[in-house]
């Protein structure tokens, strides 16, 4: 058959699939889970699993897993996305405001979304997104100058767009939202630009919005008083990864970013809440129901960003619903999700701070590790520990699997006078000229906090991680490798090198009954099969 | 898209708006610290890239000259354009901040040229890994534009104590082959499944991490340190050599 008719109709079956696909339901992304041809969240699931029950690749075959399709933006920058996939096309954020539909079967794009960022955004780390989020007929992202956009899920043409912050004063936004009920949920970025931290639910029908909870405690709200003065004002706790959602217990579970400014703790003593916490937000009026602050009085700049995952697991002979997070500060916790109380903390790589966490969740802390002028070493390394790449949880496994920084930096202070919209950090971090840091996958028994792998990088992990029935785990690295590790032993069973560096989490779906995993790296989204 | 703009904004400001301007010197200050003290120092005063205390640039002392430099960077040397990161407004503001504490006295070097150039040619052994202008070898980082890419005190550490502070890329890998035999070169590569060596005969080498016996790489420099084999005045004449390779006329 001619090629061009070919890839003609080949188009347009997908295209009449998603037509009679019809818009994405609530039940459908509550179901996400146990569909294996989709992927129509940040997590897969509510729980943030990013788990698939797919098991056509598996430990025995993945050795010859190769290259379907790999489509070329040409956009500058990190690529940190979490694609959506749904019947027959894969719909992906880029950076600079690009965003793309692609075609399952070619690759090929059907539509180009692209919103110029404005003059004066500020940055901290690059001019990233992390995905849509899907409900309807439209899909939702973020744009770097602090907006949230719904586009047409047909054309990527604009539905309306609704600015959530000032960026000239600091703020922007990078995470993918999140679908609970009829609202759009997300977070924003800026925390080292004096900013004060969110998490906003807005009426995906309009855009309006619902309801906003401040991470940073101002006058009136119980809090405060751990901010001395009006540091609150600019007291950063961005909100810039993707949170999770249990629906039984109505409950938004989101991870909070660093005090601003990062490591002068001088000018906000006290804890400075609800900053490098989990807060647990009531999901019709965003009024916190608990809290659980992992680092009081951060000046190592470690967010508390990691995906909250939701599981069950026993805890002195009781099932409990957990929340689990591999924190940027070196230790892991397992919370009871219902009431914020910690169930278990455990370090998984050399954290010099602290000597463990005490049964009230407060770290026994060592003395002398606060940033100088001249600079001070402390462990872990400014970006963790684990920092922001997507975790994974495998019920079939029931191993919990997250990347880690493992090292140490030199953490300088500086005195620095905060000024509208401009980097307030009050210094910055140097490596150990002798100790360079390594990273690693690291796979724990969530009830236990007990390391069950670790599979060896060489330098600070870039990716998130996949985990599938298949028996696998997914993830990619610095060095433009996506790699598939035995999710039992983290031992390596295949390989491929991109050429670019691997940022964002694969995923994986089914297109015509065949397993597929695809994953961006450098500035392309790559696609593989079994031949 | 982002450096286009930048380019086109410098040729219509000629002139530095934050000059003085103490808030933009200490935002400036604070940037610095983030992107710039990895290699210039925490306080300008160079490390592996140059001092920039002196007020006096290779790239020219004009304000707009250093903007360029920091929105560009600086071709055939290790310095990254910054233009994708930082505004018009936000490269200023470093402006201000290296004018605020550039003019401090260029250090005195005394030393002797001519028998630095010789002991780097004949008795130091310098030429069997380092090239200069074409000549000489690939192993060690090229010193063609080294007195513009480094500052003296780094190049003085560089000397007395190679593994202070080792330029990146130059890291020793050794690799055992199954049949036992030894491969040491400098990192070309080096990665979770692989690595890629260049050994002192300049030929490459690459490995699959199952296809060998071990595989390891060592934050240590493959020169030797020269604080024992030069006199001080051997160090300050070889210093005063390496000073002077600015890129022009080491062609021999």
């Amino acid at each position: 058959m001619n090629r061009i008719l070919l890839s003609a109709l080949l188009a347009c079956a997908a295209w009449s699939r998603l037509e009679a696909a019809g818009p994405v339901t609530l039940k459908e992304l509550h179901e996400g889970q146990s569909d294996a041809a989709t992927w129509l969240m940040y997590g897969k699931n509510y729980a943030g699993w990013r788990y698939s029950e797919q098991t056509q690749i598996h430990t025995n075959n993945v050795a010859g897993l190769q290259p379907r399709w790999i489509y070329q933006t040409g956009v500058n920058g990190k690529f940190e996305t979490t694609p959506i996939v749904r019947d027959g096309l894969m719909f992906l954020t880029a950076p600079s405001n690009h965003a793309y539909a692609l075609d399952l079967a070619t690759g090929r794009p059907m539509w180009h979304y692209y919103k110029p960022v404005p003059a004066g955004v500020n940055l901290c780390c690059g001019q990233v997104n992390r995905g849509f989020a899907v409900l309807g007929d439209k899909l939702f992202k973020v744009n770097l100058e602090a907006t949230l956009a719904a586009v047409d899920i047909k054309t990527g043409q604009p539905v309306w767009e609704t600015s959530m912050e000032d960026p000239r004063k600091g703020y922007s936004a990078t995470s993918a939202p999140l679908i609970v009920k009829d609202m759009v949920v997300t977070g924003m970025a800026g925390a080292e630009f004096g900013t004060r931290g969110f998490i906003d639910a807005y009426d995906a029908q309009s855009g309006k919005r619902r309801w906003r909870f401040h991470t940073v405690a101002g006058p009136g709200e119980p809090g405060v008083e751990s901010w001395g003065g009006d540091s609150w004002k600019r007291g950063g706790g961005s909100t810039w990864v993707t949170g999770t959602y249990d629906a039984e217990l109505n409950l938004i579970y989101w991870g909070t970013g660093n005090p601003g400014p990062d490591f002068d703790g001088s000018v906000r003593p006290g804890d400075n809440l609800y900053t490098c916490s989990l807060v647990a937000l009531d999901a019709d009026t965003g009024k916190m129901k608990w809290h659980f602050q992992f680092t009081p009085h951060d000046v190592h700049d470690w967010d508390a960003t990691s995906d909250p995952v939701l599981l069950e697991m026993e805890h002195n002979g009781r099932k409990v619903k957990a929340v689990v997070m591999a924190n940027r500060n070196g230790f892991y916790y397992a919370l009871d999700r219902t009431n914020g109380k910690m169930l278990v903390a455990k370090a998984y790589t050399q954290a010099s701070w602290a000597d463990g966490i005490g049964a009230d969740g407060r770290p026994n802390l060592i003395a002398g590790q606060d940033p100088t002028d001249t600079g001070n070493k402390s462990c872990p390394s400014i970006g963790g520990g684990h920092n922001w790449q997507a975790t994974t949880y495998s019920p079939a496994t029931r191993l919990y699997y997250f990347t880690s920084t493992d090292g140490c930096q030199l953490y300088f202070k500086t005195a620095q006078d905060y000024v509208d919209g401009l980097w307030y950090q009050a210094s910055t971090t140097q490596g150990l000229a002798q100790e360079p840091t390594t990273g690693s996958v690291i796979a724990v028994k969530p009830a236990s906090g007990e390391i069950a792998w670790k599979f060896p990088l060489v330098g600070a992990p870039t990716s998130g991680l996949l985990s599938t029935a298949g028996g696998l785990v997914f993830g990619g690295d610095r060095e433009g490798y996506v790699f598939a590790l035995d999710a039992a032993t983290g031992k390596p069973l295949w390989r491929f090198q991109t050429g670019g560096v691997v940022i964002a989490p694969p995923i994986t779906y089914l297109f015509r009954g065949k397993q597929y995993v695809a994953v961006s790296a450098g500035a392309s989204m790559f696609t593989f099969a079994l031949p | 898209m982002v450096p286009l703009v930048l380019a086109g904004s410098i040729r219509a400001q000629d002139k530095n708006p934050f000059h003085g301007n103490k808030d933009a010197i200490e935002a400036g200050r604070g940037m610095f610290r983030i992107y710039c003290s990895p290699c210039h120092g925490i306080g300008a005063e160079g490390g592996r890239g140059p001092d920039l205390t002196l007020g006096s640039y290779s790239v020219g002392n004009e304000d707009t000259a250093v903007f360029r430099v920091i929105a560009s960077g600086a071709k055939g040397t290790e310095m990254p354009g910054f233009g994708e990161r930082f505004d018009s407004d936000g490269v200023w503001r470093l402006v201000a901040y290296l004018r605020s504490v550039s003019g401090k006295p260029a250090p005195k070097l005394t030393g002797n040229r001519a028998n630095g150039e010789k002991l780097y040619w004949e008795k130091s052994g310098c030429v069997a890994c380092h090239r200069i202008g074409g000549r000489g070898s690939r192993m060690g980082p090229d010193l063609t534009l080294v007195g513009r890419q480094r500052s003296l005190a780094y190049l003085r550490e560089a000397l007395v104590d190679p593994d202070a502070s080792l330029t990146p890329g130059y890291n020793k890998v050794t690799i055992v082959t199954k049949d036992g035999s030894k491969i040491t070169g400098v990192q070309k590569g080096y990665d979770a499944f692989s690595a890629q060596v260049m050994d002192a005969q300049e030929n490459y080498h690459s490995y699959f991490r199952e296809e060998v016996r071990s595989m390891e790489r060592e934050f240590k420099s493959m020169m030797p340190g020269y604080g024992k084999s030069l006199t001080p005045r051997e160090l300050d004449d070889l210093l005063v050599y390496l000073t002077s390779l600015r890129g022009q006329g080491e062609n021999r």
